[in-house]
């Protein structure tokens, strides 16, 4: 006897609903709200509008013209790349290598994903600490491996030549490291999931035919993988181009010299700091129009397999 | 006869329910006695103190005070989640939601409430733009130059006196990098903003301190200029530390703290973090001045009340919370309690504040403070915030040579 719950379908309708309701009102409205602020001039949060700008598109031109926002840009640009690469890229390697072993997957998989449930403000300050010009963990080991320069002056005093890491030279590898090691978990456990759901006939069969460990992981697990890392793929991209927390925890308002921005830090700077609400939203507006075009090309680039 | 009885028993265990929960009032409260203030710690103890007096509790959302923290204030209040109590600025930061009429005057307290903040003078109540006084005044502060005098005793320089010239300054500082140390502890990304006061003062004089420019032309707009220009040389020389670009303020602090650096300008709170974090060094610590230039005295300082405390329209509106935020107020601006919070500034208060047992370097402030001149009020209070962050912001892009003062001042005033 079936239920009549497949039936009969307004009972769904009962639950559906109220969650339509909730994301119209809480999402998509604040949204479209959202693109139409951008057209007009707002001094500050909760201020009323004080008309139309003059042109309208006045934001629109200055987003192409913002030299913070293109530095905003080139930044993410190479977030996109590094999390794509390294984040996504670590994780599968990391999850191949766990699901080789025998024991100790849920301990590792614990370790991995732990840096994720670690508050990013908390982490940031942990950070600023490892990065600290004077003093700071990676700076004290360099010195006493020798790596850091420093003089003696005539009065005894010893000058160290500090490596700033957050100067113009390395505020990248600063600024990214974290927000790679934080995440590195996040796409191992998705990915840990997707080899557990792949079929052990396969690779029994494969075993058969005289497959080895590596032929396996080249001919039946990244194939079998392909629709998990294309959701990889989606998920960096437009995580990339949120990242907000840590990079401003570490580095505030575009440190350094204003060439740390990311399309995520110079939205809230200038919706919060500069109180230019309207150029905030166009730069939302923008960061999610870019997310759609980026997932969009994401996943045409990794067609679903339709064998799978 | 029964049916009485337990009637009046039920409304008299309702009256005390509601008594309790009457008494249980939670107030939120916002201050800048967040971080490393210096006195975070007395701040701490009169909450607890007004807690177990009157059985309220407080939600201290208390930070550092900052250009963010401003701006999170001020967002609070346009979203319509602010405090019930706020200390915050007096002066045009303030401006946006008196105007707004979110928070209530003081003549409107005392109204219901007549002994409300009878204990200070009236005469130094900051007046708002409508004229009417809404905030309690603290106590002032000022602003002047601290100097590590292990740093100045190593390079053989003496500790600075009140007729302290700009020449003079920049001699002791190559001198001072010469021996190996940073001459100024300060973090340019950060708190531009105390140097900025004194260099636009060494460009002009203390009574036209507060003139604000409102075009390139005028005479404010080239003082502006040329004191960003002077920012920009000390650090064409290196006197300010190699990361003063990307380093915070907190670092730029503990460098003059542990010895590193000889100069740092900051402001009468600083004293208190000294106190707390560097007991054992505090006599290495001496309260100077800024050097003059010009028709600029060396004596002569930043200064003020800036700060008092706000009632919300929203703390007052709720009848449960009224009576919670007045007593709050009146006994942080009590004259027992501002005394602990005061070592040299200046109060409000009709009967003054009685510090006692100053420590070396308050009484250090005591001392320099007696050989001031002249004392003016922050010119960055005067200018909204947007023109404000911009300004100061664009400060690394001036002593980097991406941007020209002149191209600064000018973007600062077009959003004044």
């Amino acid at each position: 006897m079936k239920s009549m719950i497949y039936k009969k379908k307004s009972p769904l309708l009962v639950f559906l609903v109220p969650a339509f309701l909730f994301i119209i009102v809480f999402l998509y409205y604040p949204f479209f709200r959202n693109i139409i602020n951008t057209f007009l001039s707002i001094g500050g949060l909760g201020r009323a509008a004080e008309g139309v700008n003059t042109p309208w598109y006045e934001n629109y031109q200055r987003l192409f013209t913002d030299p913070y926002m293109r530095t905003a840009m080139k930044n993410t640009a190479i977030l996109i790349v590094c999390t794509v690469v390294f984040q996504v890229g670590i994780a599968l390697g990391l999850a191949l290598l766990v699901d080789n072993i025998k024991r100790g997957q849920q301990f590792f998989r614990t370790v991995y994903f732990f840096p994720i449930v670690i508050s990013a403000t908390a982490l940031g300050l942990m950070f600023n600490l490892i990065f600290l010009y004077k003093g700071g963990m990676i700076n004290q080991l360099l010195l006493n491996l020798g790596m850091i320069n420093y003089e003696v002056k005539s009065n005894g005093r010893m000058i160290v030549e500090w490596i700033d890491w957050k100067d113009k030279a390395h505020f990248m590898f600063t600024m990214f490291l974290p927000v790679m090691w934080q995440y590195v978990g996040f796409y191992f456990v998705i990915i840990v999931t997707g080899i557990n759901n792949i079929p052990t006939d396969l690779y029994e069969a494969a075993a058969l035919d005289g497959a080895d460990g590596w032929k396996k992981t080249i001919y039946i697990t990244l194939p079998m993988l392909r629709n998990v890392l294309r959701t990889c793929l989606v998920l960096a991209i437009t995580g990339a181009l949120k990242v907000f927390d840590l990079p401003w925890v570490m580095f505030g308002a575009g440190m350094p010299e204003n060439n740390g921005w990311l399309t995520g830090t110079y939205m809230y700077d200038q919706t919060f700091n500069r109180m230019n609400v309207d150029y905030g939203s166009t730069i939302a507006v923008f960061i999610v129009v870019l997310g759609i075009i980026l997932s969009n090309a994401a996943n045409r680039l990794i067609k679903p397999s339709e064998d799978l | 006869m029964k049916k009485s009885v337990m009637l009046l028993v039920i409304v008299m265990l309702l009256a005390a329910v509601l008594s309790a929960a009457a008494e249980n009032v939670t107030l939120n409260v916002v201050t800048s006695y967040g971080g490393d203030d210096g006195n975070r710690a007395n701040f701490e103890a009169a909450v607890a103190e007004y807690e177990a007096q009157t059985g309220n509790k407080v939600n201290d959302g208390s930070a550092t005070s900052n250009e963010e923290w401003k701006a999170r204030v001020l967002t609070d209040f346009e979203t319509g989640s602010e405090p019930d109590v706020l200390f915050f600025f007096t002066n045009a930061d303030a401006e946006p939601f008196i105007k707004a009429g979110k928070v209530v005057s003081i003549d409107e307290i005392r109204a219901e409430y007549p002994d409300y903040a009878t204990n200070m003078k009236d005469s130094m109540l900051a007046v708002a733009s409508d004229g009417k006084n809404y905030a309690v005044p603290s106590y002032g502060f000022w602003e002047n130059m601290f100097v590590n005098k292990s740093v100045l005793d190593a390079c053989g320089i003496a500790v600075p006196g009140p007729d302290y010239t700009w020449d003079q300054f920049l001699a002791d500082c190559q001198t001072i990098l010469d021996n190996g140390y940073t001459p100024i502890a300060c973090s340019l990304v950060e708190v531009p903003h105390y140097w900025f006061e004194f260099v636009v003062m060494n460009n002009g004089t203390i009574d036209n301190q507060l003139d604000v420019p409102t075009s390139m032309d005028d005479a404010a707009a080239a003082k502006w200029v040329a004191g960003l220009n002077d920012i920009k040389d000390l650090y064409e020389r290196g006197f300010f530390p190699k990361n003063t670009l990307t380093a915070t303020d907190a670092e730029t602090v503990a460098m003059f703290g542990e010895g590193e650096a000889a100069f740092l300008i900051d402001g009468s709170w600083k004293v208190g973090y000294f106190t707390g974090n560097h007991e054992d060094t505090l006599e290495d610590y001496v309260i100077s001045y800024v050097p003059g230039k010009g028709d600029r005295k060396a004596s002569e300082a930043i200064g003020g009340i800036s700060m008092g405390y706000f009632i919300t329209t929203k703390a007052w509106e709720d009848p449960a919370k009224r009576e919670a935020a007045v007593e709050f107020v009146s006994y942080l601006t009590s004259d027992d309690v501002l005394s602990r919070f005061v070592t040299t500034e200046v109060t409000a208060l009709v009967n003054g504040a009685k510090p006692e047992g100053l420590n070396i370097l308050q009484q250090s402030a005591a001392d320099a403070n007696a050989s001031i001149t002249g004392v003016v009020g922050a010119v960055q209070d005067t200018i909204t915030s947007e023109a404000k962050g911009d300004l100061f912001g664009n400060v690394q892009n001036v002593v980097t040579g991406k941007m020209t003062a002149e191209e600064a001042v000018a973007s600062a005033i077009a959003l004044n």
